[in-house]
């Protein structure tokens, strides 16, 4: 992914000194059609086309902040019931990113998700200590977890 | 309408920092006072955002990321102290 | 002319958004019964608050005064990378420094873990 961003850059680079105009907007004309240009030859590099990447790095983003504002008006509900029936719980869950920053994301996922909070970290990064306002909708969150959050940050480090 | 409206939000922020603050002082285990000290940090960063408007000035703009920071930090070595006892380790084994 | 007038409304209604998001963290961390149900209520409720609050305030600046001020874009990035670490790191240091949990918690995972010898450090 490095490498085709730094060959666009080169290419809009390319397209500047080719045309002889040294204007933001040169650049960027060239920066687009040297994406064409990699785009059309996209099999002959090692990785995939990373215009794809930075699509589900958006992606990542736009479930960043739909999260947010579930988990918002779920904790305005539960602040603003009058009676307090909820059933607090630590539960465990295992996941299946390996790398530091992956998990990071993921921790940081799992707190803005309604209800749930990250406690802690097992030594070996396997196993994530989530700390649920329901222990009940226990069954819920991990199927969210399972198949939005950890598929969108996979896509992201593919 | 506009004016009286940002003088409300003021209000607000300004029950809830009264809120934090009931809680800073009671709260039963130290926890419960770093999760208010740090509510009380960002409260103040939005006091002082709302401020500027009223005032129509945007000198006290930079001072937010400055709390903004401060607050972070407060908490994170809060939260070390907590937990190991010191904040800073000067022998480090890894 | 009626383009202030709704881009007034916008910053207005953002703005009563954060207020009340603030006002309910701290009714939140009032009311809850123990410190992860607190910290539930001050990490997200807060984080969303300041985030709308610094949103009509960027709003404000920019179309009413005409000043593109990016600190306060900066600064909604910032809380909303740091807040849910804060929230992280007070509920691990809570925990490791032994505040037990609400009575009428369910379960708890980490109970275990931390008393089998295999994981102890």
């Amino acid at each position: 992914m490095a490498f085709q961003l730094l060959l666009n850059v080169f290419l809009g680079f390319m397209w500047m000194l080719l045309t002889v105009t040294f204007e933001p907007v040169a650049f960027l004309k060239g920066y687009l059609f040297g994406l064409l240009i990699i785009f059309a030859f996209r099999r002959f590099f090692h990785s995939r086309f990373y215009l794809l990447n930075v699509i589900a790095v958006f992606n990542l983003i736009y479930i960043f902040v739909r999260e947010l504002i579930l988990s918002n008006i779920a904790v305005v509900k539960t602040v603003l019931k009058p009676k307090l029936d909820m059933n607090p719980g630590i539960f465990a869950y295992p996941t299946v990113l390996e790398k530091d920053w992956e998990i990071t994301i993921l921790a940081n996922l799992i707190t803005l998700t309604p209800g749930t909070l990250v406690i802690d970290v097992s030594p070996d990064n396997k196993i994530l200590y989530v700390h649920a306002m329901d222990i009940n909708t226990k069954k819920e969150s991990i199927d969210s977890i399972k198949n939005t959050f950890e598929k969108a940050i996979m896509e992201v480090g593919r | 309408m506009f004016h009286t409206a940002i003088l409300i939000a003021i209000l607000f922020i300004a029950l809830a920092m009264l809120g934090f603050i009931y809680r800073a002082i009671i709260g039963p285990t130290i926890p419960d006072r770093v999760i208010a000290l740090d509510a009380l940090g960002i409260n103040l960063v939005a006091l002082t955002a709302l401020i500027s408007i009223v005032l129509d000035t945007n000198a006290f703009l930079d001072v937010i990321l400055l709390i903004g920071i401060l607050a972070f930090i407060g908490t994170v070595a809060f939260s070390k102290f907590l937990e190991k006892g010191e904040v800073i380790e000067n022998d480090r084994d890894r | 002319m009626k383009m202030i007038e709704i881009v007034k409304l916008i910053i207005i209604f953002f703005i009563m958004v954060g207020a009340f998001l603030n006002l309910v963290a701290a009714l939140g961390v009032i009311r809850l019964p123990d410190v992860y149900t607190r910290n539930h209520a001050a990490s997200k409720a807060s984080a969303l608050g300041i985030m709308s609050i610094l949103l009509g305030t960027f709003l404000y600046f920019y179309f009413i005064n005409h000043h593109f001020n990016s600190r306060i874009l900066l600064g909604i990035v910032f809380f909303f990378l740091t807040t849910p670490v804060a929230g992280h790191l007070i509920g691990r240091a809570s925990y490791n420094s032994g505040v037990k949990l609400w009575d009428k918690s369910v379960q708890d995972d980490l109970k275990k873990s931390k008393n089998n010898p295999e994981n102890r450090e």
